[in-house]
């Protein structure tokens, strides 16, 4: 039944998307986000429904969709030149074929994240493609929050659609996934036009933040507890009764402690303990070999060059009883340890240039969200500013607080080519070009009838 | 029950979504500023 179910569903995008082509893009969000062909076991299960999805949506941008606004950004050039890189250390790695394994669906997230911003021509547009990736993800996040508030969860056992640990179906990565979407369900339950504000969606925005919320409890991510507290921060920003909403967040914070499940608040203490705990004191020992794995390697040793390391962690574990205290030592070696960190996944994997160019490529989208939301907060605070200049800047301002709290969660989880934040990356560059185009005099619009316009700003 | 609970609604929302969009003429060209 379900089989059907998510079967007939996305053909009725795809049928819909031959009136409007646009749907086929959304389709494409949906089926790489959700992956139902995962949760289905047999239709959806027996055809390529990613890739006929991703034809489809370029086919018919191609065919049927008009191109005279669509623009070619400085990021996007950024994201093919890593792109052309990737492909390039994929061809020199020391490990080639785990290397063609991940090369296999990266460079379909990199050029989706490069095509996505050219299809993004309306503020609907924007809108949908946000409101899309925030149902979707929040398909995942609602059965998690409710196992979750029903059974507590636990490490490497919150059980969502399917038995599998890759993608967002992975507990750190969906714990900081559903964290960095709060701002954007924020943003469309104010501001969204396709469910209009309203109390029905507001109960329902105000369930799914919770939803995202318990993920960290359930999954006992650490990351994901981090990735609160940056968020908590961030909010303070924008927030219009600063001391209502940090008391708010005490009181709350303060209630819902006792209602945790211990396993959760003891496996939060290794925080603080680190030392003591292998997990965490095997990441700095990954590290700090992939410092001097660089020193070697300075162009990187391609996707799962990790799998050459053996480490050699000690951990110390204190133990106070009256006034004495028990060191314990223990000596734990290991061998290919994944990065944990996509910062050093970069480095490791892609060397330095590699870092450089991704690092650029985020540092550029937080610039970019800074300056619209700088630009068109004064325009929105000018005499006369009418509804249509009222949600621009906090879009932008939602997508820069979801890429915080995810450049925070990537410090602790190898998702450097996470699919769902290139779809972040490609939201930012849509949103970066038809502002931009907002600003153009029609006048001065340069006159296309089927082909893409560079743009000359990034 | 919960994962059929939680596609149905996530699912459901995204298909009226989609039709929602369709029928918007705003969609594909952005109405004329003011």
């Amino acid at each position: 039944m379900v089989d059907l179910a998510l079967f007939l569903f996305v053909m009725a995008l795809l049928a819909l998307a031959l009136k409007r082509p646009f749907l086929a893009v959304l389709a494409y969000l949906y089926v790489d986000i959700v992956a139902p062909q995962k949760i289905s076991w047999h239709l959806l299960a027996s055809i390529p429904i990613s890739l006929i999805t991703f034809l489809a949506a370029f086919g018919l941008w191609l065919v049927a969709d008009d191109k005279a606004d669509s623009r070619f950004t400085l990021r996007q050039g950024l994201l093919a030149v890593l792109l052309c890189y990737v492909g390039a250390t994929t061809l020199t790695a020391d490990f080639p074929a785990e290397a063609a394994d991940k090369w296999a669906w990266v460079w379909k997230a990199l050029v989706f994240a490069i095509f996505l911003p050219l299809t993004l021509r309306t503020r609907l547009r924007i809108e949908a493609a946000a409101l899309f990736m925030v149902l979707s993800a929040g398909s995942i996040a609602i059965t998690g929050g409710i196992k979750t508030a029903l059974t507590g969860g636990g490490y490497n056992a919150l059980y969502f659609f399917v038995q599998d640990n890759s993608g967002l179906y992975e507990g750190s990565i969906i714990s900081c996934v559903a964290i960095a979407i709060i701002p954007l369900i924020l943003w469309l339950a104010r501001y969204g036009t396709i469910y209009p504000r309203g109390p029905l969606v507001r109960v329902f925005a105000m369930a799914l933040i919770f939803a995202c919320l318990l993920i960290p409890v359930g999954t006992q991510a650490r990351t994901g507890l981090l990735c609160i507290g940056l968020l908590g921060v961030l909010m303070l920003r924008t927030v219009r009764h600063r001391s209502l909403y940090v008391g708010g967040a005490v009181v709350l914070a303060l209630v819902a402690v006792p209602f945790l499940p211990a396993s959760f608040t003891k496996r939060m203490n290794t925080i603080e303990n680190h030392q003591a705990d292998q997990s965490a004191s095997t990441r700095i020992a990954v590290w700090k070999w992939t410092l001097d794995y660089v020193k070697d390697h300075p162009l990187g040793g391609g996707f799962d060059a990790y799998r050459s390391n053996k480490l050699t962690i000690e951990t110390r574990d204190a133990e106070t009883s009256g006034s004495t205290t028990d060191i314990e030592t223990r000596t734990v070696t290991d061998q290919a340890r994944a990065y944990h960190s996509s910062y050093f996944e970069m480095l490791g994997e892609q060397g330095w240039p590699g870092l450089a160019l991704w690092l650029w490529l985020q540092a550029s989208g937080l610039w970019q969200m800074e300056r619209l939301r700088s630009r068109w907060s004064k325009r929105a605070a000018a005499e006369g500013a009418g509804p249509e200049l009222q949600w621009q800047a906090p879009l932008a301002n939602a997508l820069q607080q979801a890429q915080l709290v995810y450049l925070l969660g990537a410090a602790f989880v190898g998702i450097a080519f996470q699919p769902f934040i290139l779809m972040l990356i490609g939201l930012q560059c849509g949103l970066w070009s038809y502002l931009k185009r907002w600003d153009e005099p029609v006048a001065a619009r340069p006159v296309t009838v089927r082909g893409v316009v560079p743009a000359s700003a990034g | 029950m919960v994962d059929l609970f939680a596609l149905a609604l996530s699912h459901a929302l995204l298909a009226l979504a989609a039709w929602r969009l369709v029928l918007r003429g705003d969609l594909d060209r952005d109405p004329p500023r003011g």
